[in-house]
């Protein structure tokens, strides 16, 4: 039981519970076993991020003495204590999937993680091998002096701690330090005439750890890892140049506060306490693990090739009816709106189109927000093709995406030196909006061929989110995309759209009054009907407008991923709200609005979460489906989510998280299957035979084959 | 700032590109912001909006508190027109296919010269300075569709106004024509400097500006027929913001007497609203501090400066003229503008005619003969096309010579003695819709020499002006020399007379149907037709149409 106000689930705590729904897939005997494996490594970075960016930021309020309580009512104080409690509890679950289920599992399928207790000679003298040429000349040993200050370690890097007998009896026991670098492997294989042998990094060299230190006596050695408090942003008042302001960021977030310090549960009390003492991590803040740090390290093992069948079988997204590729996306999008649900339908069309943007001599101009993209990523590479054959590209790369901003920095440059007139993100605020709006000079006139996403503009994410696109030249939608980059580049005040509603002037406002609407058409004896999928649910305002059209009998159906902060269910409150959480193989992100909206169904698309920072500070899109067959589409997939049985969680008024089980007789649902299905079906519908003429897959255009 | 390199791609495809449609970009330095509009034309001469940009800007608080524009209001301004340019660039919409135009807050501005330099040398843009007529053309081009498309104005008196930062137009239209025209000192951020510069305390603000409004009031009753109006329609940015306020609490009225149909009149772009909600709308924005409208409405600095007043000199107007609803118009003077570029020149048809109404307004104020003016403007016009050949003026220059010989003789009013010089001066202290301050400078020139000395450079108005305005003087003073000498002063004569009118070697020759006796007009003639003879080497005669 969640304990809190009545009204109000606290955001942390449910966080916690969505991640504990992540562990239970770990859990799952029905999902393959590599797939759990990665599961559970999905958990542990996932509470990294956690403990970096929400644990941070409550341990700043702490310090700073904040104890203005939540909207749930809980003081900084509190919520960290409930935190930490949660936190040691799901470690332990954490622990006891990794060694009672899956590493006994693991062994059983031929993937054995070795022992160096119970190595064969061979083993053994192998790994001296490796540990003499790979990690000794690397590994370099800090000797902890009392009179300096202590080293400095890395957040999340994993790194050894030795403990060293006096040399005399006038001497004292020493420590010493031995950080492995990132680029380091943590899994050493091992040759075998079967499966797949490792050791782990850290076992390896407390093996040999000798070799560190001749001559003296090693006490004991322990792995253990810092966490550091990444809440802090660029002072963008001051930020004159705002690149190397991002680079100040990232050098101090490296030097924060420990938030959390991991040991290898077998450390000594006196191991434990130095490491405490010197990094300066409060008791409530060291977790002694009952196996290896880091288990989000365990996705290497868990794509280790050979063995397919421990994995999920291929769901290869599926080319969409409405678009060939091999045809102009122009001429196809000018006919109809086009509307995609990655990764069940492919993201190739949407590659094509900015591609296509590239090379077509009537484009004009191509205007895209980028965010959290790679920079390998084709659509970068289409954006400089463009822009070096002279046409007018902009690209709004948000360099504030937290954890990407290096990678973001350095891509970016390579987009200016094209000729991209990039914009480093607009002052305080993040620019969340996925969209991109190409201008082409046609027979009739200027034509907008716009592409609105949930999704960031990443195609290796793009096969792993479920995501919507809109891709459409409709007029309203292409002004209106047109003055949200004047808006966002600064050229423009931001001005009332046709069609669109942006945060955080607005979409908020939209938002509330659709939900009043469907309240008030309620009171007046009409139906009424919201389903709303989002990847959370905190903001206040919203969750008091929902709380108050369930007061008015509207039916509410919400598929909220992670985080809600809504109670359900509750009597005279919120009966008339149903929440469900999907957590399966595709990470759950689009963001789709229905309102029954007295029989005129409005279907929205949207980059934002209900969240506060979503709503009101950051740049996001709300984004009407106008198109009759799109909207359509998107109702009964989005209807969908309501059906699954398999993998689906209700939240129940108490805060805990439910699995759904089939009604009565009906048979198992599993929607992420069943939009996959459904893909394969219009694919298959489109192409009913194979034709004569293959599909070879072309390389992406390039100056050797224009 | 990176620039995309040369293209190398772009190419047109003719066939496929049959150039039906063009693009044209208007850029507006106003009083609180800066405006740019891209707009492609088809060839029907629909109008369709493809970009619309908008940066505040402080150019009216500038010049209407200190006189000039600042250097950063300055630097401002380049750097939104560098912006703008971009866009334009991004559309590929040819330098010759943009107009610039500026408005009081930079006409008004000492420094307009320095500031309109730095304007060309940073950007390549060039300036037009709009004087209160041109913006008063623009609107009228802008607003006519609106008082066309709704069937509840097509007939009425409307009172057009659009209250800007630093003057307010008035336009009256009675039953579609434009019967007055003025132009009033009465702007938002005058009103809201001049409250400040008394330092007066917030509360009291409301009450002195009331006052300014009030006082102003006076002078328009005293020019405009104002209780005859049975509509008011307003305009402008504060107004347009307004009713997005409005709508948005769901305040928007029926509109009354046109039972049918929706408030909102999604074409012709004007929504209508009750006074009590207007009312209602301004006292709660006069409570609010700047900073308090820019975080409550989500509003411009520069913008929450001027709602606030402008609602309140519109809100007074509607109490002034006891209506119990009022119009909001979309419509803007950049619409006017892409409409003038959309149909070439804006001086003929239509417009032509609302200045010539204009102009006979003002002829009954002064109580002029209007059968002879109106007999003297359809001969001078009828000369006017006659002789496209030998002066090669356009549609503009026949307007003001109509209009000069519309006004010819209104210094009658004044004086008998001289009259041409007090119809001169008459002239070019009226405001005459449609005209800015050169037209009226030339019509009135043309008036003055409708009689007596020829034009000299001694005569300072006449020095005043270009060679080339000098010309057009001289040319449209002596057509309507002869064009007053043939029109007698029959006050019972029909005046839509045909002139029949031929060349010969060295002479014109204009036939006047049912005339009768012509001593009179070739008497008239030795007197006038010697300018006529000096300007074009032609001499004229005059023959009884029907009798050879």
């Amino acid at each position: 039981m969640i304990k809190s106000r009545p009204n109000y689930i606290n955001r942390e705590l449910s966080w916690l519970e969505f991640n504990q729904r992540v562990l239970n897939e770990a859990l799952d005997p029905s999902v393959p076993l590599l797939e759990r494996l990665n599961f559970l490594s999905i958990t542990a970075s996932n509470l990294d991020e956690f403990f970096m960016v929400r644990v941070g930021g409550l341990e700043s309020l702490v310090a700073e003495g904040v104890t203005r309580p939540d909207p749930a009512g809980m003081t900084p104080s509190q919520q960290l204590k409930a935190v930490c409690a949660r936190v040691k509890t799901m470690a332990a679950a954490q622990y006891a999937c990794y060694h009672d289920v899956l590493i006994p599992k693991l062994t059983d399928a031929d993937i054995r993680q070795l022992n160096a207790g119970l190595l064969a000679t061979e083993q053994r003298d192998y790994f001296r091998t490796v540990f003499k040429e790979e990690i000794l000349p690397v590994a370099t040993p800090m000797t902890v002096n009392p009179d300096e200050p202590f080293p400095y370690m890395a957040g999340l890097t994993l790194a050894l701690a030795v403990r060293i007998a006096a040399e005399n009896s006038k001497s004292r026991e020493r420590f010493a330090l031995i950080p492995f670098g990132r680029n380091m492997n943590r899994f050493i294989p091992c040759p075998s005439d079967s499966g797949y042998r490792y050791i782990l990094l850290e076992d390896l060299t407390q093996m040999f750890v000798e070799d560190f230190f001749p001559g003296v006596r090693i006490l004991e050695t322990a792995a253990f890892r810092i966490t550091r408090n990444a809440d802090m942003s660029v002072n963008e008042d001051d930020a004159a140049d705002f690149l190397a302001e991002m680079r100040q960021v990232l050098r101090a977030r490296r030097q924060s506060k420990c938030v959390r310090l991991e040991i290898a549960g077998a450390a000594s009390d006196r191991m434990t306490a130095f490491l405490g003492k010197s990094l300066d991590a409060p008791d409530h803040a060291i977790y002694r693990l009952p196996g290896p740090i880091d288990l989000s390290a365990f996705r290497t093992i868990a794509s280790i090739s050979g063995f397919e069948r421990l994995k999920y079988e291929s769901w290869q997204p599926q080319p969409t009816p409405e678009l060939d590729i091999r045809k102009s996306m122009f001429a196809q999008v000018a006919e109809k709106s086009v509307v995609l649900f990655h990764p069940y339908d492919s993201y190739d069309p949407v590659v094509r189109l900015i591609e296509e943007a590239a090379r077509d001599p009537n484009v004009l101009a191509i205007k895209q927000v980028l965010y959290r993209t790679g920079a390998d990523s084709s659509i970068v590479a289409a954006l400089r093709n463009a822009a070096e054959r002279g046409k007018y590209v902009t690209a709004v790369v948000e360099l504030k995406a937290r954890f990407d901003e290096a990678r973001n920095i350095e891509w970016a440059r390579m987009l200016a030196q094209s000729g991209v007139q990039v914009i480093y993100g607009v002052k305080g605020l993040k620019v969340h909006a996925k969209v991109c709006v190409i201008v082409r000079r046609e027979g009739k006139g200027i034509v907008r061929y716009v592409h609105f996403g949930t999704g960031n503009y990443n195609e290796r994410t793009a096969r792993l989110y479920s995501d919507v696109s809109y891709i459409s030249c409709a007029d309203d939608l292409g002004v209106d995309a047109s003055a949200f980059f004047n808006a966002v580049c600064g050229y423009s005040e931001a001005r009332k759209y046709r069609k669109i509603f942006s945060a955080p002037v607005g979409l908020r406002e939209k938002v509330l009054d659709l939900i009043a609407g469907e309240a008030e058409r309620k009171r007046q004896g009409q139906k009424a009907f919201i389903m709303a999928k989002v990847n959370s649910l905190t903001h206040p305002d919203v969750i008091a407008a929902l709380y108050e059209a369930s007061k008015a009998g509207v039916k509410i159906m919400l598929n909220v991923r992670g985080i809600c902060s809504l109670r359900p269910g509750v009597p005279g409150l919120s009966d008339n709200i149903n929440v469900v959480s999907i957590v399966d193989r595709f990470l759950e992100h689009s963001r789709i609005l229905y309102f029954h909206h007295g029989g005129d169904e409005k279907v929205f698309i949207s980059s934002a979460d209900w969240m506060t920072r979503n709503l009101d500070r950051r740049i996001e899109l709300l984004v009407p489906v106008d198109n009759p067959v799109c909207r359509k589409r998107l109702i009964s997939d989005l209807e969908t989510f309501f059906k699954d049985s398999v993998k689906s969680y209700w939240l129940l008024p108490d805060g805990r998280y439910e699995r759904t089980r089939p009604a009565g007789r009906r048979r198992l649902l599993r929607s992420q299957e069943l939009l996959w299905t459904r893909a394969k079906e219009r694919a298959k519908s489109a192409h009913p035979a194979a034709g004569s003429v293959f599909e070879p897959y072309k390389a992406p255009d390039s100056a050797a084959n224009r | 700032m990176s620039r995309p390199r040369k293209p190398t791609g772009i190419r047109t495809d003719s066939r496929q590109h049959e150039e039906d449609t063009r693009l044209a970009g208007v850029i507006e330095i106003g009083t609180t912001s800066m405006r740019l509009v891209i707009a492609q034309i088809h060839s029907d001469g629909t109008i369709k909006t493809l970009e619309s940009l908008q940066q505040p800007v402080t150019l009216g608080k500038d010049t209407f508190l200190t006189g000039e524009i600042s250097r950063g209001t300055s630097e401002d301004c380049v750097s939104a027109l560098r912006n703008f340019a971009r866009i334009l660039r991004e559309y590929r919409v040819s330098p010759g296919a943009v107009r610039a135009v500026a408005t009081s807050a930079v006409r008004e501005a000492a420094n307009r010269d320095a500031f309109l330099d730095r304007i060309s040398i940073a950007t390549g843009l060039d300036v037009e300075l709009l004087d209160e007529g041109e913006v008063n053309r623009f609107t009228y081009l802008a607003v006519r569709s609106s008082l066309d498309e709704e069937p509840a104005l097509r007939d009425a008196n409307v009172l057009v106004v659009e209250a800007g930062g630093g003057s307010m137009q008035a336009l009256m239209f009675r039953a579609g024509k434009v019967s007055h025209a003025h132009t009033y000192r009465l702007g938002s951020l005058r009103l809201r400097t001049t409250g400040q510069e008394f330092g007066a305390p917030a509360q009291h603000m409301r009450d002195i500006m009331i006052n300014q409004i009030d006082s102003v009031l006076t002078q328009i009753k005293n020019e405009l027929p104002l209780n005859r109006a049975t509509e008011l329609l307003i305009f402008g940015g504060d107004a347009r913001f307004a009713a997005g306020l409005l709508a948005r609490d769901g305040e928007t009225s029926p509109a009354p007497r046109s039972s049918a149909g929706p408030a909102e009149n999604k074409q012709a772009g004007t929504a209508c609203f009750s006074a009590k909600s207007l009312n209602a709308l301004t006292s709660k924005v006069l409570l609010l501090s700047v900073n308090e409208a820019v975080r409550k409405y989500h509003m411009s600095y520069p913008e929450a400066e001027t709602l606030g007043p402008a609602m309140l000199i519109h809100n007074r107007l509607c109490e002034e003229l006891g209506l119990k609803h009022v119009r909001i118009g979309n419509a803007t003077l950049r619409d006017g503008i892409l409409m003038e570029i959309a149909g070439g020149t804006s001086w003929s048809g239509d417009f032509a005619r609302q200045v010539v109404n204009s102009a006979l307004e003002i002829g009954r104020k002064y109580n002029f003969d209007s059968v002879h003016a109106e007999r003297t403007a359809s001969f001078a016009r009828q000369l006017f096309r006659a002789m496209r050949d030998e002066h090669r003026l356009g549609d503009r220059h026949e307007t003001l010579l109509g209009v000069a010989a519309l006004l010819h003789n209104i210094g009658l009013f004044v004086n008998n003695r001289s009259h041409h010089k007090h119809s001169m001066y008459l002239i070019m202290n009226c405001d005459i819709f449609g005209l800015s301050s050169m037209d009226l400078h030339i019509t009135a020139l043309v008036a003055r020499y409708h009689r007596r000395a020829v034009p000299s450079r001694s005569h300072t108005e006449y020095a005043a002006l270009d060679r080339e305005n000098r010309m057009v003087v001289s040319k449209l003073a002596a057509i309507l020399r002869i064009a007053d000498a043939i029109s007698g002063n029959k006050e019972d004569g029909p005046f839509e007379e045909e002139l029949n009118i031929s060349f010969g070697p060295g002479r014109i020759i204009l036939a006047i149907p049912n005339s009768g006796d012509l001593t009179l007009e070739r008497l008239n003639l030795r007197e006038k037709g010697a300018m006529f003879q000096q300007v074009y080497g032609l001499h004229v005669e005059v023959r009884n149409a029907g009798s050879n």
